[in-house]
């Protein structure tokens, strides 16, 4: 019977990983002891004034870039004032009035089917501050306190918690990617806000924000379970009211936080110790220059080199293994992939350490790859030297030739299959009367005969060489 | 002239705790300094240019770090706990 | 009692060079004048300090800087690294600075000697220094009257002769207003000129740090000390020149305009004749003087209302009693640690401003006054500069009245603001302005002039000034009913 469409809209904010925090030079380290990332401007000392760290800057036109956002040219930065401990200052600095990026979308993909989701604006603003609390008091640590954050709004446009979490999964594979922030969600570098409201009409129902959820799938619970909740209630004749609750991973359900005071009074104005900032061409396009290939672009060049969706999936999953990737889009990708993916993914697993601290050289996987492309070294033989190409200096060519593969020379291989034919002259009679099939049953005995140190191709060719003359 | 719930929401706003006695008194002072602010109903001409501060120039968007102090930054704290700054507990965190 | 401290800077300096003193000398001769001194000019004083860093620069060679080993006092809302920074206020009464103003960096790097902090209102809100947690400073002319404010304490200090030198602060005419009612040198320079870093905020958008001083050249000298670019403050401006270049240049094809409303029948006739006579003196030197109309000038104050307290209700929203600062004991809860803090460590001054800031920008009102005040201010601020297209400077009083009673003004909200009428349009619109003494009243009180130059014009302020200061027979030097 539900024919309530539920509308929703997304609240994200990302916390930048620039080296010093957005007004202040102090370098917040995640996990240092409480308060000893912070200075006079990041406790709100009487007489500190706040600067402003233009890498923050760079990173939020990066963010745009990749959000198809507007870049606003000229901007100032407004306060928003209201008490509270983790706001040093009782005011915070943010973008009211002129926001750094407005109008973007994102694209994602339901099943095949591509949806635009709407941002209506991205502005900076900085952190609060962390607080721990027990029964009797809290504790505040201001190392957060100042940390660039970049908060996303999308339009409520966003129908499904499907959508929801796609777009989400999209936004947090984009800044990743964009390598403005960490984006994880567990350490509180991303934090998504939902707001879910239902109706049987056009016009929007009550909009109820849900805060603390604490991964992408636990935002699509929250946002069925909201929907299922508001639902239940209009069913019941009851009328709903503007209110924030919070996700509790323990039940799964949504708990009130606190009923809307009418109309949150925060008093903004513009910063008067920040001057207009303008940003020119040259400016955003230095931003710009090191930005790297965006996923999708990427699963292009996967695609064309015939890479599975699902592995391309774990590549893109895998940003190492992508970034790794964008050397060698002019070889064999699949033997690529596959190499990446297999042997050496476990390998380092095994190890737990990163293609970095490996022996693999560009040239050496290069070569590595274009070697098993064309079937000059079995599989086989490559897992027994893996660990030697990992840890060595050794080129390939080295290594194959240590282990003494195909250092067989064509006399030696043509003596093999002499051997052989002589030695089943039935299999021999059944091919010549066309059973093509027997030829796998006598590469398989010359394999054998060779101890697998014929290239396989090679001997194959002989083979049929000698059985059709 | 605001009243009574009108000074209270101010004082609110402003975090600052005034008595009932003192309420009558601020919706007179208050009355007083409105009536004269409000002269800026009468300015109509103007164009819509703003003026935030007097800067005398945009942001430099070159600009390099700079220090500013870090010591002793607890050495005032009213109330500590170890490292922590100490607070009565949060409400509706 | 020696008088050293009475001899002008450059005679200083000469003594100093040829050994005959030394800066203990200057700092003990100081500190006697201020022990047998009963005008509560200071709030925190640091003979101690002073002593020590006077003997340290014995052990130096006199540089050629006309102010080294000069002592200063420093207005209470700027930073003096160890030494306490009340802003007047029982809300800081126990707070020390753990850090240098940018200006303090300055003056400490010319060798100069900080002797303590002086009274003020308290927050600098106030302008005659009554606010204060510390009680009045008084006026050394007349110690029934107030010394002004909000930099009272500043300017008892410099025009008692306790000291030749002090900063105060102008947010809207705190530097000027307690210089004209005691007979000193008072500048606000170009917004941005000087570093606020370190100045406890009352209005940012207004707020500049400025000289006090015996005469305008000593003025011009300590301006070059304090005003450098500062990258710890971003509204600051590279700023590399010598204030007093100009003083003694011919005031030849000098133009110089009146606003018709700054010899209005709001000012007091004994100041309104003065400041003509200023005029007369001018024309008899060829200088041109045209009475001027300047758009919004009599309706500015209410801007600056409006601007001032609604930056300061955001800019004293810090002061809740968590980091630093007076902090109510024992709150039953968080609201009530910030209620009772900001009730019982703010004055009613404070507070009311805070009040009505917030007021104005809440809800509806952000639009209805405080944007359009922005507006009107962008246009007072171009109105301005077309009377600078003409003329080198703007001069008029700098007070409607000169120095009244203790007391009068109590706790009249309106009043507050009573004066700073003729001296607010230089912060609405960033430009510089100095007042000096060019007369008496009946009461033998002073009266100030005020010069308003155009923005980073302040070596014209001063070219005008000498050359006035030259003509005026008056001695401000000579105190005062002590």
């Amino acid at each position: 019977m539900t024919n309530y469409k539920k509308t929703i809209g997304i609240e994200v904010h990302c916390e930048l990983k620039t080296k010093e925090k957005i007004f202040s030079p102090s370098q917040s380290i995640y996990g240092s002891m409480a308060n000893t990332c912070t200075n006079i401007i990041d406790l709100g000392y009487p007489g500190s004034l706040p600067l402003l760290n233009n890498e923050v800057l760079r990173f939020a036109i990066k963010a745009c870039k990749v959000l198809n956002l507007h870049i606003t040219r000229d901007m100032h930065f407004d306060r928003k004032n209201y008490f509270y401990p983790d706001n040093p200052k009782n005011f915070q600095i943010t973008q009211n009035e002129t926001p750094i990026g407005r109008d973007g979308y994102v694209i994602i993909n339901d099943d095949g089917e591509e949806k635009k989701i709407e941002i209506l604006e991205m502005h900076i603003e900085e952190d609060t501050c962390k607080s721990v609390h027990s029964a009797k008091n809290s504790l505040l640590d201001f190392n957060r306190a100042g940390v660039p954050l970049i908060e996303i709004v999308t339009k409520p446009c966003i129908h499904s918690a499907k959508e929801a979490t796609l777009y989400l999964e999209k936004l947090r594979e984009l800044l990743l990617y964009a390598g403005v922030s960490d984006c994880k969600i567990e350490e509180g570098s991303m934090r998504c806000e939902p707001n879910v409201s239902i109706s049987k009409t056009d016009k929007l129902g009550t909009k109820i924000e849900v805060k603390n959820i604490g991964s992408i799938s636990h935002v699509g619970e929250a946002i069925t379970y909201e929907a299922k909740r508001q639902e239940e209630i209009l069913e019941r004749g009851e009328t709903l009211h503007e209110e924030t609750r919070r996700f509790d991973d323990k039940s799964h359900t949504t708990i009130l936080m606190r009923v809307k005071e009418t109309g949150n009074d925060y008093r903004y104005f513009p910063e008067p110790d920040i001057p207009y900032v303008h940003l020119t061409e040259e400016f955003i396009t230095d931003s710009l220059k090191d930005l790297p290939r965006m996923p999708d672009e990427r699963r292009k060049d996967y695609q064309k080199g015939g890479i599975l969706p699902i592995n391309m999936e774990k590549i893109i999953a895998n940003k190492e293994i992508s970034d790794y990737l964008e050397r060698f889009l002019d070889i064999n990708l699949v033997v690529a992939s596959n190499l990446l993916l297999g042997d050496i993914s476990s390998y380092l697993n095994k190890k737990d350490i990163k293609l970095s601290d490996t022996k693999l050289t560009d040239s050496k996987f290069r070569d590595l790859v274009n070697k098993l492309d064309k079937k000059e070294i079995s599989n086989k033989n490559f897992k027994d030297i893996l660990v030697d190409i990992m840890e060595t200096d050794k080129s390939i060519d080295e290594l194959i030739k240590e282990n003494g593969f195909n250092n067989l020379d064509d006399s030696v291989v043509d003596d093999i299959i002499a051997k052989v034919l002589d030695s089943n002259p039935d299999f021999v009679h059944q091919y010549k009367s066309g059973n093509e099939r027997v030829l796998k049953a006598l590469m398989g005995l010359v394999m054998k005969e060779s101890k697998g140190k014929v290239n396989p191709s090679l001997a194959n060719d002989k083979l049929k060489e000698k059985l059709d003359a | 002239m605001l009243t009574k719930e009108e000074v209270m929401h101010v004082a609110h706003l402003a975090r600052i705790e005034i008595t009932d006695e003192e309420i009558f008194k601020y919706q007179k002072d208050l009355k007083v300094l409105f009536d004269a602010i409000d002269k800026i109903k009468e300015l109509n001409d103007f164009d819509d240019d703003k003026m935030i501060a007097p800067w005398e120039k945009d942001f430099d968007i070159e600009r390099k770090s700079v220090e500013v102090n870090k010591d002793n930054l607890l050495s005032n704290v009213p109330k500590k706990k170890g490292n922590f700054v100490e607070v009565p507990v949060m409400v509706n965190e | 009692m020696s008088k050293y401290i009475d001899l002008s800077i450059e005679k200083i300096h000469d003594l100093l060079k040829r050994k005959e003193i030394t800066p203990t000398t200057l700092v003990l001769e100081c500190f006697e004048r201020i022990e047998k001194s009963d005008l509560n000019a200071f709030i925190t004083l640091d003979k101690e300090g002073a002593l020590k860093r006077a003997r340290e620069l014995e052990a130096k060679e006199v540089p050629d800087d006309l102010l080294f080993g000069i002592p200063i006092a420093i207005k209470d809302n700027i930073m003096v690294d160890g030494l306490k920074c009340t802003c007047a206020s029982k809300m800081l009464d126990n707070f020390t600075a753990i850090y240098d103003a940018g200006c303090i960096d300055l003056i400490k790097s010319h060798d100069m000697i900080i002797l303590g902090k002086t009274n003020m209102d308290e927050f600098a809100m106030g302008s005659t220094s009554e606010t204060s947690f510390y009680g009045a400073p008084l006026n050394p002319w007349n110690r029934k009257k107030v010394t002004g404010g909000s930099s009272g304490g500043s300017a008892s200090a410099v025009s008692a002769g306790l000291v030749p030198l002090a900063l105060g602060s102008d947010t809207g005419g705190s530097v000027r207003q307690p210089s004209s009612f005691t007979g000193i040198v008072g500048m606000k320079p170009t917004y941005g000129r000087v570093s606020r870093y370190g100045l406890v905020a009352f209005a940012s958008s207004l707020d500049q740090i400025g000289p006090m001083t015996r005469n305008v050249y000593e003025n011009a000298l300590l301006l070059n000390c304090i005003s450098k670019i500062d990258k710890r403050d971003l509204t600051s401006f590279d700023t590399n020149e010598d204030f007093t270049r100009k003083i003694g240049e011919s005031l030849q094809n000098f133009k110089v305009a009146i606003p018709n409303y700054f010899v209005s029948d709001i000012i007091d006739d004994e100041i309104r004749e003065k400041v003509l006579n200023i005029k007369t003196i001018l024309e008899n030197n060829h200088v041109q003087v045209d009475f001027v109309d300047i758009k919004h000038i009599d309706k500015a104050v209410t801007l600056y209302q409006i601007i001032a307290m609604g930056e300061a209700s955001s800019n004293l929203a810090r002061f809740d009693g968590v980091r630093y600062g007076y902090s109510y004991p024992n709150p039953t809860s968080l609201d009530d640690l910030y209620m009772k803090t900001r009730r019982f460590g703010f004055g009613n001054e404070v507070k009311r401003r805070i009040m009505v800031g917030s007021y104005l920008l809440s809800g509806e009102n952000a639009k209805i006054y405080y944007n359009k005040a922005l507006q009107i201010r962008d246009d007072l601020q171009k109105s301005f500069k077309k009377v600078f297209d003409k003329y080198n400077l703007i001069i008029g009083p700098t007070t409607a009245r000169c120095a009244y009673d203790l007391g009068v003004k109590g706790d009249d909200p309106i009043k507050s603001f009573m004066d700073d009428i003729l001296v607010m349009h230089a912060n609405m619109g960033g430009f510089p302005s100095l007042s000096m003494p060019i007369g008496f009243n009946k009461e033998h009180l002073p009266i100030g002039l005020q010069i308003i130059g155009n923005l980073c014009d302040e070596a014209t302020i001063y070219q005008l000034a000498s050359f006035i200061e030259k003509e005026i027979k008056d001695d401000f030097s000579e105190v005062r009913d002590d």
